[in-house]
């Protein structure tokens, strides 16, 4: 099941086991500049509104209904990175391990094959969490993705429309799988009182931080490069309970008809990443020496950006695409202190 | 006396133990009202006031405005808008709910629909 909570989309399986949860939101960010420089990871700015399309029914096109789902908003040209954020058992001092499949326009991130349900191991086609604490954009090489940028759908900048020719499902549509019960519980005992004590006092900081035209529907293309690991599975495949799962369509709107569907107001644009950086704000690296990255996709890697397709067509879709340097970059790892309890002198 | 006078009156005097903001006369002020109207409200000697009262009332006393509004024998305007927009549904949900336990209705969520892809 899944429910809304505070714009997080919650993916729960109480069925399988209590803390067999996840929670996926969508956050707001820079637009790095598309410029074949190759970023670290920008901040994120807080969450994007997340609404039941069955609230706005009267607003909304028709095949959103029918596909069920949420809905957010997002101006054109605008980035965005999803944040997974694992259910935390305290008397195993884990998260619940979940496999997480995100498609745009129902082309995969991580292997730009078109969607299916179920995981795929070779090649794979998902992210575990805990592990994999975000992702950015399509996977186009081992360790750099391409930031996931909205644009009209229908325009020929879109992942899907370039794969598919077709701008037909747009938004982005999510899979979750849970680890199996036993599997769960045989890979992760149940610890000591006093080492699970340690591990919830460190896990407290565990996150760093009328019907609209056609136009008004959005589809994510790859813009600018970042540097950013998809992690292989570190578990076996069998150990995922593929009987299991919640999947979850989320549908992107124009931020300018936002107002017209919802009555709300949607979040104002983000700064430009030059201002940002000439601020002396922090742009991050996330390091995880335990892992090892996926190879990127070839079919994703040989796609077109949205600055390359708007030169084509002479457009000028991104405005603020001024480079920049950014100098003050905070490295992020994961804590591993419940796994390394020193035993001193007695 | 009546319940709402009653529970009004219990309520502050609770509160003016340990703050005279809560005296008779400054909530009166509070609400907008004469100290003498609320005296009577609180001896059951007027019937409770409208819902825009109630509600100030329940913020000077950190109150939830719909108790007091239940006490009162009413139902805020935004609870009756959204009864009214789908009358025979939420009739049939707060009858089917009316002896659940509360940790049952609490745990009532709305999941996310999943439709055709």
């Amino acid at each position: 099941m899944i429910e809304l909570k505070h714009d997080s989309l919650a993916f729960l399986f109480p069925d399988v086991h209590p803390s067999a949860a996840v929670s996926v939101n969508f956050q707001r960010t820079l637009r790095i500049p598309d410029d074949d420089k190759t970023y670290p990871l920008p901040p994120g700015l807080g969450a994007f509104p997340l609404r039941h399309v069955d609230d706005f029914a009267d607003g909304v096109p028709a095949h959103w209904l029918e596909h069920g789902g949420v809905m957010m908003p997002m101006y054109q040209s605008e980035a965005m990175w999803l944040h997974f954020s694992g259910s935390y058992d305290p008397e195993r001092g884990v998260q619940y391990p979940m496999a997480i499949k995100v498609a745009t326009g129902k082309i995969d991130a991580v292997t730009g094959k078109t969607w299916s349900n179920g995981l795929h191991r070779h090649p794979q086609d998902y992210m575990v969490t805990p592990g994999q604490p975000w992702l950015d954009g399509y996977c186009v090489e081992k360790g750099v993705i391409r930031q996931f940028v909205a644009m009209p759908l229908g325009e020929g900048y879109s992942a899907e429309e370039q794969i598919t020719g077709k701008a037909e499902h747009g938004g982005l549509q999510i899979i979750v799988y849970p680890m199996k019960r036993e599997v769960f519980e045989r890979r992760f005992p149940k610890r000591p009182p006093l080492l699970r004590a340690m591990r919830i006092a460190e896990s407290a900081d565990f996150l760093c931080c009328a019907p609209p035209s056609a136009k008004s529907e959005m589809g994510l293309a790859p813009g600018g490069r970042m540097k950013q690991d998809i992690f292989q599975d570190p578990f076996d495949f069998s150990d995922w309970d593929l009987t299991q799962s919640s999947r979850c369509f989320v549908h992107i709107a124009n931020s300018l008809t936002w107002t017209s569907i919802t009555k709300q107001a949607p979040p104002l644009m983000p700064p430009s990443a030059a201002d940002y950086t000439r601020y002396g704000l922090p742009w991050f690296d996330w390091y995880d020496d335990s892992l090892q990255a996926v190879d990127g996709s070839s079919v994703l890697g040989k796609l077109k950006r949205v600055l390359g397709i708007a030169k084509e067509k002479r457009q000028s879709p991104l405005p603020e695409n001024e480079s920049c340097d950014p100098t003050k970059v905070v490295n992020l790892q994961p804590k591993r202190v419940g796994d390394k309890v020193r035993e001193g002198a007695f | 006396m009546s319940a709402f006078g009653d529970y009004v009156r219990q309520k502050r005097l609770t509160l003016q133990e340990s703050d005279p903001a809560f005296s008779l006369r400054k909530v009166a002020a509070a609400i907008e009202v004469e100290p003498s109207y609320l005296s009577k409200i609180e001896r059951g000697e007027q019937p409770p006031p409208g819902e825009h009262t109630i509600i100030a009332l329940a913020k000077a006393l950190g109150e939830d405005p719909d108790i007091l509004l239940a006490l009162a024998g009413k139902v805020s305007e935004e609870l009756l808008a959204i009864i009214r927009k789908r009358p025979l549904l939420f009739a049939q949900l707060i009858r089917e709910l009316k002896n659940t336990p509360d940790h049952a209705v609490l745990r009532l969520v709305r999941e996310v629909r999943d439709g055709k892809w």
